[in-house]
């Protein structure tokens, strides 16, 4: 019967999206969130202090709440790396209370004992057992959200930053920090001509990402007004794709697709490593692999806000202006 | 002086693990309605859909499959003295 079952569910994912417990299976479902919460588990047991990459993305994310001229006194972070955001801090954007949120209960735990460790001064820190897709916070409650490298993972991203938005007050601030689609580029070439060379086809092993050109829409669709999106490309240099992919499942980055193929031969990993030296390997043996990073921004809206002006609003026409200032101009 | 403050809040509270102006910040993840602080059992219960969200170490875990599903009659009794883990669906 089980078996059965499976067959049938196979079948029709050529056509839909398996619907996992069943729970909201109206909707699109890309990603495993339960294999992603015991991934971010096992990353909060092997992550290292300090990581270097994540250190400079959530410095390059923090960096822009100087640039704004007020501060925010209640903040929301959550999901991706959380514990670097507390860590490096140090002051940025006036916060006064800080709500913590993840999916996994040991990253959240770990980021409690840290804290412990060495406290922020005069910040007030919550910590919330929470997911991205199912935001428990109030409407109109916090004036910053923060996510650093965590919403790349959601099902519904929209819907996700459209929570986010309701969970901010007026005039406050969406900072969130994705991987874009070129991220691993070298891995994808690497896994793919392994996996046709050793098993005469393919399966998708890295999960899809967000281009940059999505990025703008998705704010846009949210509904946060005065979007920002840049994007940056970093490059880590690894010995070996085997360390590559041990960074990976210490930032709880690895693959979770729901529909992915659960076995991974092992001549097949080694096919990959090996082809990812051979194409890829500079000159010293180190490899390199390309981590694209979208950071948006966005605010919720408020009266104070510049905008553009209806259609059709205007009093003086163009023509007349040519008029007196070309004609100021000239004369 | 932060942390010796939200000691003496907690003290306050009788030792179940969760500040109030967290709590002013939670909704249901679900129903997004406000959650009621069940002391006895040290959990948060949101009546609007008859869930309640289990507090841990005074981490509240409001993941939607963390959830356990009342009794329809337990969720109406407002004083709050369900004796959960028995009645687990």
């Amino acid at each position: 019967m089980r078996r059965s079952i499976a067959l049938w569910r196979g079948g029709l994912r050529l056509y839909c999206t398996d619907a996992g417990d069943g729970f909201q299976s109206s909707k699109l479902k890309i990603f495993d969130r339960h294999l992603k919460r015991k991934q971010r588990d096992r990353a909060a047991w092997l992550m290292k202090p300090k990581d270097s990459l994540i250190d400079t993305v959530v410095e390059n994310l923090l960096d822009r709440l100087e640039d704004c001229k007020r501060t925010f006194p209640t903040a929301l972070c959550m999901g991706g790396s959380l514990e670097a955001i507390r860590r490096l801090l140090r002051g940025r954007g006036g916060i006064e209370k800080l709500l913590m949120m993840d999916m996994s209960s040991d990253m959240v735990k770990l980021c409690k004992d840290t804290e412990q460790q060495m406290p922020n001064d005069n910040i007030e820190t919550s910590y919330i057992v929470g997911d991205e897709e199912y935001l428990p916070l109030k409407e109109n409650s916090v004036d910053l959200v923060i996510s650093c490298l965590g919403l790349h993972w959601t099902n519904d991203l929209p819907g996700a930053m459209i929570q986010c938005r309701l969970a901010l007050k007026p005039d406050g601030l969406f900072l969130a920090a994705i991987l874009g689609g070129e991220t691993l580029k070298e891995l994808r070439i690497a896994c793919t001509i392994a996996q046709m060379e050793r098993e005469g086809g393919i399966s998708p092993r890295l999960s899809p990402l967000a281009q940059v050109r999505d990025a703008g829409n998705l704010l846009t669709r949210a509904g946060f007004t005065l979007p920002g999106v840049d994007v940056d490309e970093y490059t880590v240099r690894y010995n070996s794709a085997l360390e590559l992919i041990e960074h990976l499942r210490a930032m709880g980055e690895t693959s979770a697709l729901l529909q992915r193929s659960k076995v991974l031969k092992k001549d097949t990993a080694l096919a990959t490593s090996a082809i990812y030296e051979s194409m890829f390997a500079a000159e010293d043996g180190t490899i390199p692999a390309t981590f694209q990073i979208i950071y948006m921004t966005g605010w919720r809206e408020h009266y104070s806000q510049q905008k553009a002006k209806k259609r059709g609003s205007a009093t003086v026409s163009f023509h007349d202006l040519q008029k007196q200032f070309g004609g100021d101009g000239s004369g | 002086m932060v942390r010796l403050g939200r000691i003496l809040l907690k003290d306050g509270h009788g030792g179940v693990g969760i500040s109030k102006t967290l709590l002013e910040f939670l909704v249901c993840p679900l129903s997004k309605q406000p959650l009621r602080l069940c002391e006895k059992t040290n959990c948060l219960i949101s009546d609007t859909i008859g869930v309640s969200y289990p507090i841990v170490d005074g981490i509240p875990h409001l993941v939607p499959t963390d959830g356990k599903i009342i009794e329809t009659d337990d969720a109406l009794n407002s004083d709050g003295s369900v004796d959960l883990p028995a009645k687990r669906n």
